[in-house]
């Protein structure tokens, strides 16, 4: 078992450090809390047996981790160095002009989802970006199905009032490339 | 306006998510500490240290540095934050009572004092004095200082007892052989029966007959509200059970009983006449031998003068001693208050139906406002518990994953 959960975890490290961003808004505060998700899951290994997915309940303890975050630490400090919203590195061989393209693309997301309250932000992140089943959210965010439902409708209704994400989109995205599902 | 439909979100979303570049120190690292921490060994300090970890990325991995204990149980305390403000409560009301029970506790000042007489241990002698309380004579230390003076039993509702170290610094070093003169009064308010005000008082006389005592003085009133007082003057050794009896009698109200310490007065006294005795005797044996007569007389006069200090001593010396042979009891005594006079007759028809539901309606509003106040106080205690059992529920069941 603890074999299994080391490579959900290392194959899964991607899709929770970027699912964290989206969600605090940071790469230093998700390195952090991802950093603190997989000490706690490995902590709890034993209960992993009860769990009936190892997925949702990977993501739970992640989206977990950023509620603690944004709860406790983010409120009482000063914005440090690190924090910056989006600290993007080009890949290596990259097209500038993709690159740019990608970091537009990235900032506006951001700003749309910033302007969402925490209770839709989590859901729609975890369905859009982690590809999660609306069953699946449901365990991870701790609600029932309906609730998640509900939560994500709201959350693409207010998206889609957003007019600089709808320009975004409606300048011809291509299929997503990322590796959020895997 | 374009549409946003799943399609579209999922990859924007994805692209917004391809902008984050992946952390240098990746899963393996964190697996390899986490792994690292939970050997058999370190398992005691995984708890705490994944507790902290949050902030350990600013620590170099190599080399972590040691978490100090104030450092743990600070990071235990912030992630616990219900449960320290719950056992910081507990510690303030431990404290609070601790405290409380310190202020209010029983002062027992131990008193030192230095003999003073030729028959008393020597000067700068200290002599320890058995404590005197406020409460009393109820301890057994109390007892052993005053075994005369027992202390009211079964008081009721006001009783007060209470033991004056009146003169202690004088009278602590008393030798051994002279026991302790104890000086010992009480007070009793009693309210009896109509009518059985002059049966109580005869009562009284009779109990104090019987235990060797006297009645010293009695006064009755008569009239709408009749009262009286009578002091009893009872042997000391029968104090205790006198007052019991008395007790008995009608309905307690106040109890006082107050015992003085005399001894060392009695012992100062009686060194006095000791030494003012001897110093006539010394007189006595210069008249025997005066040849003249002024002599004789120069030497009367000063007999006289002792003889008079020595009488006035000796007075002062068998009031104490009948003082503290006879306790004073001071009973004063009531009759019940008469029943109020019956009110005016009810109306009758209409008007006593609208009294009786103007009453009921202010009955009614009376026992609302009444149970309005448990009923909100309840209600708060119910949703408190609720908010603390939901609280409490979602973090066991975050803490679980």
């Amino acid at each position: 078992m603890e074999q299994e959960l080391a490579d959900w975890l290392e194959d899964g490290y991607v899709a929770s450090f970027r699912t964290a961003c989206l969600i605090l808004g940071n790469r230093a505060d998700a390195e952090e809390a991802v950093q603190d998700a997989y000490l706690r899951a490995w902590r709890f290994r034993d209960s992993l047996s009860a769990v009936p997915s190892i997925r949702p309940w990977l993501y739970r303890v992640v989206v977990n981790a950023c509620y603690s975050k944004l709860r406790r630490e983010i409120p009482h400090r000063d914005r440090r160095a690190g924090d910056e919203p989006l600290h993007h590195v080009p890949a290596p061989g990259a097209d500038p002009e993709t690159s740019a393209a990608q970091g537009e693309v990235a900032e506006t997301v951001l700003a749309a989802l910033q302007q969402l309250p925490l209770s839709l932000r989590v859901p729609v992140v975890l369905r859009y970006y982690a590809d999660l089943s609306e069953r699946d959210i449901a365990l991870a965010i701790g609600r029932r199905p309906g609730t998640v439902k509900s939560r994500l409708h709201e959350a693409r209704r207010r998206l889609a009032a957003d007019p600089a994400l709808c320009a975004l989109a409606g300048a011809g995205e291509g299929p997503r490339s990322g590796e959020a599902g895997s | 306006m374009t549409t946003l439909d799943d399609d579209r979100l999922a990859a924007l979303f994805g692209r917004a998510g391809e902008a984050f570049d992946i952390p240098v120190t990746g899963p393996e690292d964190i697996l390899e500490r986490a792994a690292g921490r939970t050997t058999p060994d370190a398992d005691a300090d995984a708890e705490a240290d994944a507790e902290l970890t949050p902030s350990g990325l600013d620590q170099d991995d190599d080399a972590p540095q040691p978490q100090g204990r104030v450092r743990r149980l600070a990071g235990r305390a912030g992630r616990h934050r219900m449960l320290s403000v719950a056992a910081c409560v507990v510690v303030l009301v431990a404290l609070a009572g601790t405290v409380g029970a310190l202020v209010r506790g029983p002062a027992r000042p131990t008193l030192t004092a230095v003999a003073r007489h030729g028959s008393l241990p020597a000067p700068g002698t200290p002599t320890t004095v058995p404590a005197f309380s406020s409460r009393g004579l109820a301890t057994p230390d109390e007892k052993a200082a005053a075994p005369h003076a027992g202390a009211a039993p079964g008081a009721a509702s006001g009783t007060t007892s209470t033991t004056t170290p009146e003169n202690a610094q004088n009278n602590v070093a008393f030798g051994a052989n002279q026991p302790p003169k104890i000086e010992q009064t009480g007070s009793l308010t009693l309210t009896v029966g109509r009518g059985k005000l002059s049966r109580t008082v005869t009562q009284l006389t009779a109990l104090a007959g019987t235990y060797g005592g006297f009645v010293a003085n009695s006064q009755t009133q008569s009239g709408a509200g009749p009262s009286g007082s009578v002091t009893l003057q009872v042997p000391v050794q029968n104090f205790a059970t006198v007052l019991a009896r008395a007790e008995a009698l009608g309905k307690t109200s106040d109890v006082t009983t107050k015992a003085t310490d005399v001894t060392g007065q009695y012992v100062d006294l009686q060194a006095r006449i000791t030494a003012l005795e001897a110093s006539r005797q010394q007189y006595l044996t210069i008249m025997a031998k005066a040849t003249t007569v002024g002599d004789v007389l120069a030497v009367q006069e000063q007999i006289d003068s002792i003889q008079s200090q020595i009488e006035q001593l000796q007075g002062q010396l068998q009031l104490l001693t009948s003082q503290t042979s006879y306790s004073a009891l001071a009973v004063t005594l009531g009759e019940r208050a008469p029943a109020p006079a019956p009110g005016p007759l009810p109306e009758s028809g209409l008007v006593r139906a609208w009294h009786t539901s103007i009453g009921g309606f202010v009955a009614g509003v009376e026992g609302l406002v009444r149970i309005a106040g448990p009923l909100l106080f309840a209600l708060l205690l119910l949703g408190v518990a609720l908010a603390g059992g939901r609280a409490l529920w979602r973090r066991y069941q975050r803490h679980n994953l």
